[in-house]
């Protein structure tokens, strides 16, 4: 594994899996950096902590352990395969399980960042988050909340919040059939509901550092 | 085989008991043994609603906790001898009841009964739990205001979450003159939101108030719009097909002038 930290997604959840050899310093700065980008991604999220086979010590679980808490991640587990990592899991009272990340998950067609696809839909109170692309066949109705590391697309009403790009990707967009969020962001950038009730399909994408709507036009070349 | 509804919304004060006290009396009129359980433990309502209040000797607590049997507990109607009434205790709050207990009475209902209807209290916490945990089916009461729209949508999803089916939607109090005017949101804009189906939809009538004050329902009054709205829906709980209620304006004396002089159609809200 080349970077010091990944996140990965799939049907348990979010997983941060941390380099097996990059010094922990490393690791732990790259973290530190990344959930400052992402600060909205993180908050109130649940994931589990892969360490893999690296023999983590209890001082640098519990350092680890205190930056997310005070990110306001939830980690539920430790996967680990080393005896220390279950040690130090222990005494911080987490839950430990074992990891298999060099077998690998099979990916479609070669993508790493596999999107989502959900098929109903989201109502007030339920949230929806991952690492990736979302794309959703139905509404989000207000007072629901969809938070997504990519683009997010709504083939449907979006009426709730949304927040593309919330691991710092400030190229992702958002679109829908009926773009009317009662808060859209686009990494750090934000707008408000708009006032009229849109014409058609419409995108949202950050230009000049500012979000901007457009109609979507058949034919239309887009980056 | 018995039915257990429930009957909630997420917000307060938008009908629950007055649609649970409506529909109970309207299934027991059509023939059916009907039970109605209030689930709002320690803000007991459905009983003044019902014109029972004065016969409680023993409540839903008392049931769960032994203290009874359950054929005590229950208040007969004396209108209708199919209709009866489990009352909720007023001295207690929601954790004295849990979601198994709810659904071992529930079971228990379903052994005398055609139908169980479940008052639900607002809110989504415990006390709401618990009047779910027995359900087989659920309705969902809103009123046609954004905040109440937004607790439905709430409600529908943790309905879904708790895998009890798909829930059904009585739209109530809506006033024709307003959405007309729009100045109040439609039966379409409401089911347009919460994409569930829709059960019934009852107008704003004067009668659910003088009634409930008196602890009769509006289905004993004859011409109460809000009364055949709610006798429908119990037909259609009942596999009927009934076409919706075309609901005529509340009109002003000027309009009946009008009207009566043939100057203006008659609006009607479909």
């Amino acid at each position: 594994m080349s970077a010091p930290i990944a996140i990965k997604g799939n049907k348990e959840g979010l997983r941060l899996m941390l380099a097996e050899d990059a010094p922990w310093d490393e690791v732990m700065a790259a973290l530190r950096s990344q959930l400052e980008r992402g600060t909205e991604f993180f908050h109130g999220a649940e994931l589990t902590i892969d360490v893999g086979d690296r023999a983590v010590q209890d001082g640098e679980l519990s350092g680890l352990l205190a930056l997310m808490h005070e990110h306001g991640l939830q980690p539920s587990a430790l996967a680990t395969n080393s005896r220390e990592g279950r040690s130090a899991g222990r005494s911080a009272g987490i839950a430990t399980r074992p990891t298999n990340r060099h077998v690998p998950t099979p990916q479609p067609s070669g993508e790493t960042d596999a999107a989502l696809m959900v098929a109903r839909t989201l109502r007030s109170g339920q949230v929806l988050r991952h690492h990736a692309h979302v794309t959703i066949v139905g509404d989000v109705n207000p007072g629901a909340e969809v938070i997504a590391g990519g683009s997010v697309l709504v083939w449907g009403r979006l009426r709730g919040t949304v927040h593309a790009g919330a691991l710092g990707d400030s190229s992702a967009f958002v679109c829908a059939l009926e773009l009317m969020p009662s808060l859209l962001r686009i990494a750090d950038t934000m707008a408000r509901q708009p006032d009229q009730r849109p014409a058609g399909p419409e995108t949202a994408r950050i230009k000049d550092g500012q979000i901007e709507v457009e109609q979507w036009e058949a034919g239309k070349t887009r980056a | 085989m018995a039915r257990v509804i429930t009957i909630t919304s997420g917000k307060g004060g938008v009908g629950k008991t007055t649609t649970t006290a409506n529909l109970g009396t309207a299934l027991a009129m059509q023939g059916q043994r009907v039970v109605a359980v209030d689930a709002d433990i320690g803000l007991r309502n459905l009983d003044v609603v019902m014109g029972l209040e004065n016969r409680i000797v023993y409540d839903l607590v008392d049931v769960v906790e032994g203290r009874c049997r359950l054929r005590q507990a229950l208040i007969k109607d004396k209108r209708f001898p199919e209709l009866f009434l489990l009352p909720a205790a007023q001295t207690r709050d929601k954790d004295a009841v849990s979601p198994e207990d709810m659904i071992e009475l529930c079971n228990s209902l379903r052994r005398e009964f055609d139908f169980v209807l479940v008052d639900s209290p607002a809110g989504i916490e415990g006390g709401f739990r618990n009047a779910i945990a027995g359900a087989d089916e659920v309705l969902i009461v809103t009123t046609p205001e954004v905040s109440a729209v937004r607790d439905a949508d709430r409600i529908v999803g943790l309905v879904e979450a708790f895998e009890k089916g798909h829930p059904r939607l009585i739209l109530n109090r809506i006033r024709p003159q307003m959405v007309n005017r729009g100045e109040m949101m439609s039966k379409e804009d409401v089911v347009e939101i919460l994409a569930i189906d829709l059960i019934g939809v009852v107008p704003d009538d004067e009668v659910i108030v003088t009634s409930t004050n008196r602890g009769e329902v509006a289905v004993m009054q004859k011409g109460s719009q809000a009364g055949r709205a709610y006798t429908d829906i119990a037909r259609r709980l009942l596999g009927e097909d009934v076409p919706m209620l075309v609901l005529t304006d509340d009109q002003s004396l000027l309009d009946k002038f009008m009207g009566a002089l043939g100057l203006r159609p008659r609006r009607t809200v479909r």
